[in-house]
């Protein structure tokens, strides 16, 4: 008696949203079935790697992660770099400096920075934002201004100032809004509900619905990509079927198993590896969970999940 | 799993006769099935049809024991597909590969490198707990004398053997310790059940596809040996996956006994030489249904991440998970540094701790028993309050251990700063930013 | 568990204007009563055009057609007795959104309904009645066993078959309100789908007391695991208790706007 599983193909399906433009452009989304599940009817669209730059540039890199950029010293030089790697489907770009609390560069400062790696690169675009909301809503509504064009994602949207960012990014220059929630599925769903009522089309909404390393505190991210996927899916709720992009790298290279040295601890081995594997496991998880971008900087690691999800779809 | 009415009345003889005492066949399903009533009740329910029901309200899917002492790990027994609906019972088991087609050097480097990995994370013990052994027919080693070294290393095995003969001499060497024999196929399951049954161990079960699986599965319980894995391994990683996947909903969701026992994944198989493949692949299979994940080797790059995820995965999700409270030195503290304090709920001490790490500066990070709960919900619970800081401090001669007097607590409960700084005469009490990522500027400014 | 599923009662030809439209073919104001209640959340929507026993099949045509051509293939109850006129409803209908609902079949006069809905792949809302109001549940289920096995006799899956207690007016019969309740407790231990013309309950009731005693009767038998209901969505009170409680049953994802969408 042959096996024959039941096919778990739902009525329901996650929303197309397309990024960047041309050839190069990647569209997200579009699958009835949970991640990786090809099994259960085909995924048309895999999810994408994206590699994330910042604008201190190399400065705060590791040295293994600063090794494959050498000779680049402008931010240009380095987009271009990081463009090139294997598995790379789009760029992102964080605004880490224009953190009040840290460096707190000037938003003219930071959009000079921003359009000379635009300029640099034909990849699509997810600009990213300095974690502190006041500073994010002047500084996203000026980077979704200078993207005019490009249809890029402008992360993160939140609570506190949706309203600015979602309708410079979602209704005055037609980018993509990346609705930012932590672990918080009734937020994230609320936001979309908001930014839906601003006016955004539902297709250039994006999530970003929460991120953290494997080993701290990963089970919240997980349960809530399972949920969302559960809603979006089997309840048909259309407020949770926007594609979900985590960035990975931010955080798991400042966990400790990424950044202590060799030296440090030498039974840990080598650091790069260890960096990789905290890295590409992390991302794996995600996109298990139902992540359909996810955002990292390791070009080891890129070429690794690149792969995966080849073998995978 | 639970049945409903429908389906007990869906094999009642719905004759409506009242002999049971109920007034229709539908009335006396619902009664079973709320278990206010047995089945025998009815004069009229036929043999088979009670055999279906008990069938129905087994478990979904086995629990399976292997290794024995502190090293017997139980597989399967899980009623979910999701960690959210109800918590995963069976951690998912890492395996390390060697192969009697290795050289003598390789093999013992590949044993030595099993101990290596040793620490413990929220006391919890993380180290490599199970050896692959692999045969390979006219393999340069003797797979016996294999078997024997990898189970002088004390973790419990899989002997992944198809050669009946040969899994039998090697169980004859290590069946005291409960290996798992991956040996069955279609061709020769049953000599290799014989023989694991003989040796009181679990079975693997292989094949070309899981059409092939199944039905030596389906074979092997007619021989009356349940006692099974499933090696979940096909010819690529998207057919593992897919096999992997399909046989535990069909065991879990719609309550195909057949597929209701554990799974191997075998990554060293699939992904050879490729370790950071390996690694992303096998948080994949921790999430997504792997029992047994084998891989070429467990150092600590694989080992740091992947024992974390799985303790992320297989906790409770309604009971948080904790840090044991105690005195944490962070960037070498010592007793004239800083001191901060926070709950033990671990999200928060991982988050606080890190950004502590980050920060560069020595201190000292004390975590008192706060019943697991984050800062707010401790507080508002009574578990973080000046007195249970009091309490905490007296308990464990914080004074008689540190000589700093300066305590930062967390910025969301400022309120208590008056009343801590009461209780604890001649502490500075110091209030911490809201937010941990404003930590490492907060500490630095200090400083 | 799956959202609480609202069929909107207003196309009617209980009403002097929809029957006035639906004779004279007259599309506005059924396409204006139609959207008012899909704009209030209703999932599917009642066409009851009465016995129609002259003009019945093609007004039902009529009225799919122009419903399902106007609002996206909105799902449909058809409502009439006349059985012609149903199938000739659904040879023209359009199930992308959702199978069509036969209403309605009871175990007397109507219980042909249930091979039509059979022969049709539709759903059947199967009153749980003979010839006259059943006395208690026992008798009720006695009906519902006889229903469902006629749907799986020929050849239906349980969930297609909507069973409904029917509702029963507190004024007159206040006793009875309890036993109805525990009739949907016993279809939902059945694993069985239910729904029914929940308002009834309050009929001849000052109007303004009529949303209350709906709202507070829709809130005890989700509880009681009501899976449908045929009502006025227009109704706000009551559309607003039937989203609070898809919350609390954990039928859909709270967020803070759920009552806006």
């Amino acid at each position: 008696m042959p096996f024959t599983a039941k096919s778990g193909k739902f009525n329901a399906s996650i929303k197309t949203v397309t990024i960047g433009t041309g050839d190069k452009a990647i569209t997200l989304g579009g699958e009835n079935v949970l991640p990786f599940y090809t099994f259960d009817a085909p995924i048309e669209n895999a999810p994408k790697v994206g590699i994330e730059i910042t604008d201190f540039g190399l400065e705060n890199e590791p040295e293994c992660i600063k090794k494959y950029y050498e000779g680049c010293t402008t931010l240009a030089e380095i987009a271009k770099k990081a463009a090139s790697f294997e598995g790379v489907d789009f760029l992102c770009f964080r605004m880490e400096g224009g953190d009040p609390n840290g460096a707190n560069k000037s938003t003219e400062e930071l959009i000079a920075a921003l359009k000379e790696v635009a300029d640099a690169v034909d990849l699509p675009l997810v600009v990213s934002g300095s974690k502190n909301v006041e500073k994010d809503a002047e500084l996203l509504t000026k980077a979704a201004e200078a993207l005019q064009g490009r249809n890029a994602v402008i992360l993160p949207a939140r609570e506190e100032n949706y309203k600015t960012v979602g309708a410079a990014a979602g209704l005055a220059y037609n980018q993509v809004v990346g609705a930012e929630s932590s672990v918080d599925i009734n937020l994230a769903k609320q936001l979309n509900v908001l930014l839906t009522q601003l006016g955004v089309n539902a297709s250039s909404i994006a999530m970003n619905v929460g991120t953290a390393t494997a080993g701290y505190g990963y089970e919240y991210v997980a349960s809530t990509m399972q949920r969302v996927k559960a809603a979006a899916l089997s309840q048909n709720d259309t407020q949770l079927q926007m594609p979900i992009i985590t960035p990975v790298a931010s955080e798991t290279w400042a966990v400790k198993e990424s950044v202590t040295s060799e030296a440090d601890i030498p039974e840990w081995g080598d650091q790069e590896r260890r960096g990789v594997d905290m890295e590409v496991q992390t991302a794996a998880a995600d996109l298990a969970c139902g992540s359909n971008a996810v955002i990292l900087k390791h070009p080891t690691s890129i070429a690794t999940i690149s792969k995966m999800i080849k073998e995978l779809i | 799993m639970a049945l409903k009415g429908l389906d007990i009345f869906k094999l009642s003889p719905k004759k409506n006769c009242k002999e049971c005492g109920s007034p229709t066949c539908m009335a006396f399903s619902m009664k079973v099935a709320q278990g206010a009533v047995d089945v025998s009740a009815c004069p009229y329910f036929s043999e088979e049809a009670k055999a279906q029901l008990s069938e129905a309200t087994a478990p979904p899917m086995k629990t399976v024991k292997i290794g024995t002492g502190s090293e017997e790990f139980s597989l399967g027994g899980e009623t979910v597909l999701e960690r959210h609906e109800k918590t995963f019972v069976s951690k998912t088991r890492y395996a390390a590969f060697v192969c009697n087609c290795m050289d003598a050097a390789t093999i013992d480097a590949k044993l030595a490198q099993i101990p290596v990995v040793e620490y413990e994370r929220i006391s919890e013990r993380m180290y490599v707990e199970m050896i692959y052994v692999n045969y390979k027919e006219g393999g340069q080693t003797d797979y016996v004398e294999l078997v024997k070294k990898a189970s002088a290393l004390g973790r419990t095995m899989v002997l992944g053997c198809t050669d009946v003969d040969v899994a039998k001499a090697a169980l004859a060497v290590c069946k005291d310790s409960k290996p798992v024999l991956n040996g069955a196929t279609a061709s020769n399951y049953e000599a290799m059940s014989a023989a694991a049954q003989e040796a009181g161990v679990v079975l693997g079960v292989g094949g070309a596809n899981m059409s092939e699986i199944y039905d030596t599965v389906k074979a092997l319980e007619a021989l009356g040996n349940k006692n099974l894995v499933i090696d979940t391994t096909g010819a690529t990683i998207k057919e593992t996956f897919a096999n992997t996947v399909q046989l535990r909903k069909a065991a879990i969701k719609d309550g195909d006994r057949t597929c209701g026992y554990p799974s191997i994944v075998n990554l060293a198989k699939l992904a050879s030489g490729d370790m950071h493949l390996q690694s992303a692949l096998a948080a994949v299979f921790t999430i997504k249904y792997g029992s047994i994940v084998v891989m070429e080797e467990i150092t600590y790059a694989e080992a740091l991440p992947l024992y974390g995820l799985r303790q992320n995965i297989f906790t409770d999700p309604q009971k948080p998970m904790r840090v044991e409270p105690g005195i944490y030195p962070i960037n070498g503290g010592d007793e004239n540094s800083l001191c901060l304090t926070t709950v033990d709920f671990a999200l928060t001490y991982f988050l606080v701790s890190g950004e502590l790490e980050r920060s560069g500066v020595p201190c000292n990070l004390i975590i008192s028993d706060a019943g697991g709960l984050s800062v707010l919900t401790a507080w508002a619970a009574g578990k973080l309050s000046s007195s249970s800081i009091e309490k905490f401090w007296k308990e464990q001669d914080i004074e008689g251990k540190i000589k700093c007097r300066k305590l930062v607590i967390p910025g969301k409960v400022a309120v208590l700063k008056g009343e801590i700084e009461a209780k604890l005469p001649g502490w500075e009490i110091i209030i911490a930013p809201t937010e941990a990522a404003q930590l490492v500027k907060f500490l630095k400014d200090m400083a | 568990m799956a959202k609480f599923i609202t069929i909107g009662e207003r196309l009617s030809t209980t009403a002097p204007a929809v029957n006035k439209a639906f004779t004279q073919r007259d599309p506005e104001p059924i396409i204006a009563r139609a959207k008012q209640q899909l704009d209030a959340g209703a999932t599917y929507l009642d066409v009851n055009i009465g016995p129609a026993e002259s003009d019945g099949e093609d007004l039902m045509k009529w009225a799919v057609q122009l419903l399902q051509s106007e609002f996206d293939n909105v799902p449909l109850a058809l409502d009439t007795s006349n059985k012609k006129a149903i199938e000739a409803g659904i040879s023209v209908y359009n199930r992308s959104k959702g199978k069509p609902i036969v209403n309605s079949a009871d175990a007397a006069g109507r219980i042909e309904n249930i091979d039509l809905a059979a022969a049709n792949d539709a759903i059947v809302i199967a009153l749980c009645n003979g010839e006259g109001i059943a006395k208690d549940n026992d008798e009720r289920m006695g009906y519902c066993q006889l229903l469902l096995e006629r749907g799986l006799e020929h050849g239906m899956e349980a969930e297609d078959l909507w069973f409904d207690p029917l509702f029963l007016v507190v004024k007159g019969m206040q006793d009875k309100q309890m036993q109805i309740l525990e009739c949907i407790k016993m279809f939902s231990d059945m694993g069985l789908n239910s729904t029914g013309g929940l308002s009834n309950n309050s009929n001849g009731m000052p109007k303004h007391i009529r949303p209350i005693m709906d709202s507070a009767m829709v809130a005890m038998a989700m509880m009681q695991g009501l899976t449908s209901a045929i009502v006025n969505p227009n109704d706000t009170r009551l559309m607003e208790t039937i989203k609070s409680c898809d919350v609390l049953k954990n039928n859909t994802l709270y967020a803070d706007s759920y009552l806006e969408i």
